[in-house]
């Protein structure tokens, strides 16, 4: 790769790039009477981070952005939800007092009580429920709804937890372990919906597991399992590398990369979540 | 977020950032290594109760004695498997230990990082549980994910340093992933049912948290010799 002409073009897109790269990377400052381009050309692996990180996407800056960006993430999956209960298409296997309406009224619940939370957290600064969700063929089939289902809750356990530590350091204790709680019944709505798609209602797909095995996405889309930005703070759901450590062999044994991937859910920037949702709902 | 808690994490002690990463996390991977040979002992508290440690490093000890039990449970059940568990259930089982191994001895790694002492090798015993059917182990098994899903919950806004954050955010998704599962085999639908997710008022759709003492009376029930968690921070 040619990295200057990499650089040219990101001055292009970007003019202040240059100056972004060496406020935010202190090596690169600290190579100061070296020319910058020369710095970077030096170092070829750090430019896609560095780029990465001077753009980060987690582009939300106060508590009550990161609430109303839940908020719209809530009243997207309590939609979804209310729809597929009403939904004709849906109606022979959500029949009434089936374990399936039961779950998937359980988790409509839920997302409701979670819509009031961060309602009644955001006071008069919540913003209104968008006019409409439109999930296009969601609900044609039981399981197109189901692998919509996996879709949002994953990409829900992911977006919460790309916020934690926003939420850390803008000093709200309160609103951090709420989130956090959130956040775990997300992940269990997710892996009952994946544990549902094993079902012979659903097409026994007994390859699903309830937790997120490498980056496979059974159907959803790729997005949703892919890395966020930064990549390096938001790696995609096939990551082996926790702290520095690659724990397939770091650890002093030998692991599969399936059971390592699986054994962590990786966050998600609010920017690559957004672009997620309104790839399959307009809204 | 601005920088990779995560890389910071472990590579703080170096100093390092930006394009040194690549070396620093070769460095960082060999002080590891040389760190977990000379760990000291944490000093019992009393003849025969072992302290957690204090600050983060305790609440790192914390969490890394969970994931023991839970990895010293499923080893023993996967072990003796009860005759009425299907390969089904094996298999699940197999993997949800594969994944508290690795959580283990990660934490392992990173408590040898900050510098803390560890409980390494605790001993356990099951023998209050009965084991020897499936419902028992599955029933045992939802306790425990139920139990540290509530820890890490209440744990995590206890850290003062918030590069440990993200990565126990990373964990306890997981762990209730399991907990899910747990439920829905012995009960079909019951993956967030009321005995772990408020059903109503004004905490409705929150999962339950416990505090460190909490689960601290529930982890020492099935220790040989117990631990203390009185320094740890608490607020």
């Amino acid at each position: 790769m040619n990295l200057f002409n990499i650089i040219s073009e990101l001055e292009k897109v970007d003019p202040e790039i240059m100056d972004r790269l060496s406020h935010r990377r202190s090596a690169l400052s600290a190579l100061g009477s070296l020319g910058k381009k020369m710095a970077l050309a030096a170092a070829p692996i750090a430019i896609g981070s560095a780029f990465n990180k001077a753009v980060g996407q987690n582009t939300l800056n106060t508590a009550n952005e990161v609430l109303n960006y839940a908020l719209l993430l809530e009243y997207l999956e309590e939609d979804f939800y209310a729809q597929a209960l009403a939904a004709p298409t849906l109606a022979a296997n959500l029949t009434s007092g089936s374990a399936a309406r039961g779950a998937i009224q359980t988790i409509k619940n839920h997302e409701t009580a979670h819509v009031n939370l961060l309602k009644a957290a955001l006071g008069t600064n919540a913003n209104p429920r968008p006019a409409s969700f439109d999930f296009g063929n969601a609900f044609l089939t039981y399981p197109t709804f189901l692998t919509f289902a996996q879709a949002f809750e994953d990409t829900g356990v992911r977006a919460y937890k790309g916020q934690a530590t926003k939420i850390q350091s803008a000093n709200q204790p309160a609103i951090l372990q709420t989130a956090l709680q959130i956040h775990s019944v997300e992940a269990r709505h997710a892996a009952h919906i994946r544990y549902m798609r094993r079902g012979a209602a659903a097409g026994g797909q007994s390859n699903i597991m309830p937790w997120v095995v490498g980056k496979e996405a059974n159907g959803a889309p790729d997005a949703v399992y892919g890395a966020g930005n930064p990549a390096a703070t938001f790696p995609a759901e096939d990551n082996i590398t926790q702290a520095t450590l690659t724990l397939t062999t770091g650890l002093g044994a030998t692991y599969t990369a399936a059971d390592v991937s699986a054994a962590f859910d990786e966050g998600l920037d609010n920017t690559t979540v957004t672009t997620i949702a309104r790839s399959v709902v307009t809204f | 977020m601005s920088d990779s808690v995560v890389t910071k994490f472990l590579t703080r002690s170096l100093h390092r950032r930006s394009f040194f990463r690549i070396g620093g996390a070769v460095a960082a991977a060999t002080t590891l290594t040389l760190a977990g040979c000379g760990d000291d002992p944490v000093a019992p508290t009393g003849s025969s109760v072992l302290s957690l440690g204090q600050a983060d490093a305790g609440l790192l000890n914390y969490i890394y004695v969970l994931e023991q039990l839970e990895a010293a449970f499923y080893q023993q059940v996967l072990a003796a498997a009860p005759a009425d568990m299907s390969t089904e259930d094996k298999d699940l089982l197999t993997q949800i230990y594969q994944h508290e191994v690795v959580h283990r001895e990660l934490l392992l790694q990173a408590l040898s990082v900050a510098g803390a002492g560890v409980l390494s090798n605790l001993e356990f015993t099951f023998a209050s549980l009965s084991l020897s059917s499936r419902s028992g182990v599955l029933t045992a098994a939802r306790m425990f994910e139920d139990l540290i899903v509530a820890a890490y919950n209440g744990a995590a806004p206890l850290f003062a340093d918030g590069t440990y954050l993200l990565l126990l955010g990373k964990i306890v998704s997981v762990e209730a992933r399991h907990a899910a599962l747990m439920h829905d085999l012995l009960q079909p639908g019951s993956f967030a049912d009321n005995s772990v997710v408020e059903a109503s008022g004004t905490f409705a759709g929150l999962e339950r948290t416990l505090t460190v003492a909490e689960v601290i009376t529930e982890l020492n029930k099935y220790l040989v010799i117990k631990v203390s968690a009185d320094n740890l921070p608490t607020a």
